[in-house]
């Protein structure tokens, strides 16, 4: 407080002057929670432009394809430049000639209208300037009532709070928290949870890493409201019926305790920690209700689940961008990420991402993933679910506070029952060791769980996961009902704030699914090919090379694997690679590595041979390799793999899903083709899944 | 008003010395009327207004058009709650600058608001327009012209001459400054978008992107 005094002593206003002044600062809250809301949408249509980046990946490969649109641009193509922003090669149709005169790429423009129109060219300003000025304890406090405010927190606010504050009783309630130093920017990487930050993060950190962070920390936020527009429909008709928010109030956090009452009426929270967030959910329903969805829409959030992704990205931009005019044009054409994180760039590793669990993979380990789900398709996804993140560096453990999920969906609709439980993966490790549960809630659609779900897990490595937190319904005679999902990409995660996330829960198979291909590490390998007749004399070679030669050799050498993804306790695995020459997947074109114990980067240094492979056949056959771990006792689980041929979809002039392979996949298939006779070795990034990709 | 159906929040800022005209100006700005009445504003205060931009394109073609919400921050002139205005200062993206055009002092002490607003605003150098109120009431002109325009080109910003009570150049005066803003949002926001990208690539850890190199080492 002394600090918040420095900063304006208002002792010298009289009683009427403090209340007309409090009167004017009330109205200014209004204004502002208006504004976050529509801040908040803004940088939720920027998540969902991230959300189909993953297709940046592209650009890495030599293909000459447009990074927005992924035309391709021909060999020469004049039509392309690249973008002064972002340096990717861009088209024609995808630029927009920004104010400035110069034309950027659609994406960038995109980028640069947020920063406008959230304000944020302003507060990046005002941080940087204002930083030291502003760390009291006074703004912090206040920060930490109205999470989202940090950067822009206004002095009215901070006087709101200093208001408030003249209540003998607030005061002692906050006194109680104490002072908290002010600690690194997440921009230094090193995360240090010891002071409990709640999640907004200071000035300090703001001027360090503002608007990247920013975007960050919002993700989460964000990407709970993604579906909302989807989900909303149903909840606009159960809310009335659910008798949910009558348990609300017990929640353990006291400074909560006053919100949760707020929204008794079971409405479904976003920013759930904030004073003003109850009344800002409601808002945002009363607008959602303006434009409910067709009754089609209904089955296109169900049809999510496909492989193929529905078009369902495209309605609900458009429903967004209705709301926001300045940005329809842009948004509808959004391919890609706005955001430069490098989260993005991993996830490029594997453009064939996972697409669903019961995707079409033709490796029946995948399926384990989802092994006890059974059937996740007819309910259409509602609610959200209340956790805290935290990680220890002591034990080196991530904990996850599940503490509860509000307004789900019914997992048996007839009985109209739930007994949701909660189940944790750290993706990409979706092995039973890597699997954590609540337990079970009975016939209740606002279970209270408050379970701490536990991983070893070093800090480094907890960088590259995605926490996926799925809700299922547990049947007692039947399958399980999957009842929604999140998914938090770690590596942007702050863990320094320890705040409760409220995020809204997801079908499965949204265009998220894309952030799940994360990076599974690597395979170095070797291919030549030895053709049947190299030198002139086609006799002299036949003489020379022994038989089953006369019609070529391919010879694949495996070499290593580096940065696999751990799946057995002690962050380790026991793998090998699998071979088959498609389209023989059979034991005529099987190979296997030996088993490489407990390590991530594995040294197999073994060859494949496959012997009467003509030259012609090339462009028909297809490499796959897989890496897996050996589970004795059980089925292997899937670590990655990678598709080696010319990636066309043609074999012998049929259409087939597996010759599928791009990037260096194929430049590395290209390369034996075009230099028999010699090694061509490649690090070829490592699919998340071996299902067919989109096309 | 507030429901957030706009493409930007500007929120400006009123200040100068106590009785100069802002609480008039700019309730004739919003709702275009005049209250003659002098009522001191206790503290703090503000005004919204919703307005249409028309962003020109960079040759003068007509470019987009945007929803603006204005937030207009109106502060008392008293000293005694300097304190407390100055401390609104650093929320506001662009000033009004005012003065008295019948009175020599509150010309005066616009060096004075300049200084604190070098100090307190969000940066060194924001926007702000100078504004001689009261023209209506050329018999008591106390600021000729001359000198106030030529004060506004020393400090680099627009100086308009307006009247709360005719509402002369009012709204153009308003206009002018949300103009230099959202030109100025312009600016930050392609000379950022540049250096981000830079900073963006660098921490970018593509080291997978090598492959290309890598391959060719063998």
């Amino acid at each position: 407080m002394s600090q918040g005094s420095e900063l304006v002593n208002l002792s010298f206003l009289s009683e009427t002057e403090r209340e007309l002044i409090l009167q004017v600062l009330q109205r200014d809250e209004e204004l502002r929670k208006a504004e976050e809301k529509r801040i908040r949408r803004l940088k939720n249509e920027l998540l969902d432009i991230r959300r189909k980046g993953a297709k940046r990946g592209s650009q890495r490969y030599g293909e000459r394809t447009c990074a927005r649109c992924q035309q391709s641009l021909g060999r020469l193509g004049p039509r392309a430049n690249t973008c002064r922003n972002c340096n990717h090669l861009v088209c024609k149709d995808c630029r927009l000639v920004s104010t400035s005169g110069n034309w950027k790429c659609n994406v960038c423009i995109k980028e640069a209208d947020l920063k406008k129109t959230t304000g944020d060219w302003f507060y990046d300003q005002r941080v940087n300037r204002f930083a030291n000025r502003l760390g009291s304890d006074l703004v912090r406090m206040s920060l930490r009532r109205r999470p989202l405010g940090y950067k822009r927190e206004t002095i009215g606010q901070a006087l709101l709070q200093q208001g408030q504050l003249n209540d003998p009783k607030t005061t002692s309630r906050f006194g109680q928290r104490g002072s908290r130093e002010q600690s690194k920017g997440v921009s230094g990487g090193t995360i240090e949870p010891k002071d409990q930050r709640s999640d907004t993060e200071s000035m300090e950190q703001m001027s360090l890493n503002s608007y990247k962070s920013d975007s960050k920390r919002s993700t989460p936020v964000n990407s709970r409201r993604n579906s909302l527009e989807k989900a909303n429909t149903t909840q606009g008709g159960r809310r009335n019926l659910g008798p949910s928010g009558a348990n609300v109030g017990t929640l353990t956090v006291p400074f909560h305790s006053k919100d949760h009452f707020s929204d008794s009426e079971g409405e479904l929270r976003f920013g759930s920690r904030s004073a003003g967030s109850a009344d800002e959910n409601e808002a945002i329903f009363q607008r959602n209700a303006k434009r409910i969805l067709i009754p089609s829409d209904y089955s296109k959030s169900v049809m999510d689940l496909r492989p193929e992704e529905p078009e369902n990205e495209g309605i609900s931009i458009g429903d967004r961008s209705k709301s926001v005019p300045g940005l329809n044009a842009e948004m509808e054409e959004e391919e890609e990420d706005i955001d430069s994180l490098v989260a993005i760039h991993r996830m490029t590793t594997a453009r064939s991402s996972l697409r669903s669990g019961a995707s079409t993979s033709t490796l029946g380990s995948m399926m384990s993933i989802y092994s006890e789900a059974g059937d996740f398709g007819n309910v259409i996804v509602t609610g959200d679910i209340i956790f805290t993140l935290k990680y220890d560096h002591k034990t080196q453990s991530l904990n996850i506070h599940i503490k509860e999920c509000r307004n789900l969906a019914y997992g048996d609709d007839a009985k109209r029952r739930s007994n949701p439980y909660v189940k944790a993966y750290l993706l990409p490790d979706k092995s039973r060791q890597g699997k954590r549960k609540t337990t079970i809630k009975r016939n209740t659609i606002n279970p209270l769980y408050n379970e701490v779900l536990k991983y070893g897990i070093t800090e480094s490595s907890l960088a590259t996961r995605t926490l996926q937190l799925s809700v299922w319904h547990h049947d007692r005679f039947g399958r399980n009902i999957f009842l929604g999902e999140v998914e938090l990409p770690l590596d942007s995660w702050n863990f320094e704030s320890q705040a409760e996330e409220c995020l809204l829960l997801h079908p499965k198979g949204t265009a998220d699914i894309d952030s799940l291909s994360l990076f599974k590490g690597e395979l170095v390998v070797s291919l030549k090919y030895i053709p049947p007749s190299k030198a002139p004399g086609p006799a002299d070679r036949r003489k020379r090379k022994s038989k089953g030669e006369e019609a070529g050799e391919l010879q694949v050498w495996i070499k290593e694997a580096k940065k696999l993804t751990a799946v057995k306790q002690g962050g380790t695995s026991d793998s090998f690679v699998k071979g088959y020459l498609l389209p023989m997947r059979n034991k005529a074109t099987k190979r296997k590595t030996p088993v490489v114990k407990k390590t991530l980067n594995p040294h197999y240094n073994h060859t494949f041979m496959y012997n009467s492979v003509k030259p012609e056949d090339l462009q028909h056959v297809c490499l796959e390799l897989t890496v897996w771990d050996r589970e004795p006792l059980a089925s292997n689980d899937f670590l990655g793999g990678v598709r080696l041929g010319i990636g066309n979809g043609l074999s012998n002039g049929e259409s087939v899903d597996w010759m599928d392979s791009v990037g260096e996949e194929v430049s590395l298939w290209q390369k034996m083709r075009q230099f028999p006779g010699s090694w061509a070795e490649g690090t070829l990034p490592l699919r998340t899944t071996m299902a067919k990709p989109k096309p | 008003m507030t429901d957030g159906d706009y493409d930007y929040l500007i929120k400006l800022l009123a200040l100068g010395d106590s009785g100069v005209g802002k609480t008039t100006f700019l309730y004739r700005y919003t709702d275009r009327i005049f209250n003659p009445k002098f009522i001191t504003t206790v503290g703090i205060d503000f005004r919204e207004k919703r307005v249409v931009y028309n962003n020109t394109g960079p040759n003068g073609s007509p470019g987009k058009t945007f929803k603006v919400h204005l937030q207009l921050w109106d502060t008392a002139g008293q000293e005694r709650f300097r304190s407390l205005t100055t401390a609104f200062f650093r929320d506001a993206m662009g000033f009004l600058l005012m003065f008295d055009l019948t009175s020599q002092q509150s010309f005066l002490n616009v060096r004075n608001w300049m200084s604190q607003l070098q100090a307190n605003a969000y940066c060194e150098n924001p926007d702000i327009v100078l504004i001689g109120n009261k023209a209506d009431l050329s018999d008591q002109r106390e600021v000729n012209e001359r000198q106030a325009k030529d004060l506004a080109d020393k400090y680099g910003i627009p100086y308009f001459e307006t009247s709360a009570a005719t509402g002369q150049n009012v709204e153009k005066t308003v206009d002018m400054l949300l103009d230099l803003i959202m030109k100025r949002m312009e600016q930050c926001v392609d000379k950022t978008q540049v250096s981000e990208t830079v900073n963006g690539a660098a921490s970018g850890k593509l080291d997978p992107v090598k492959p290309e190199e890598k391959k060719c080492a063998c």
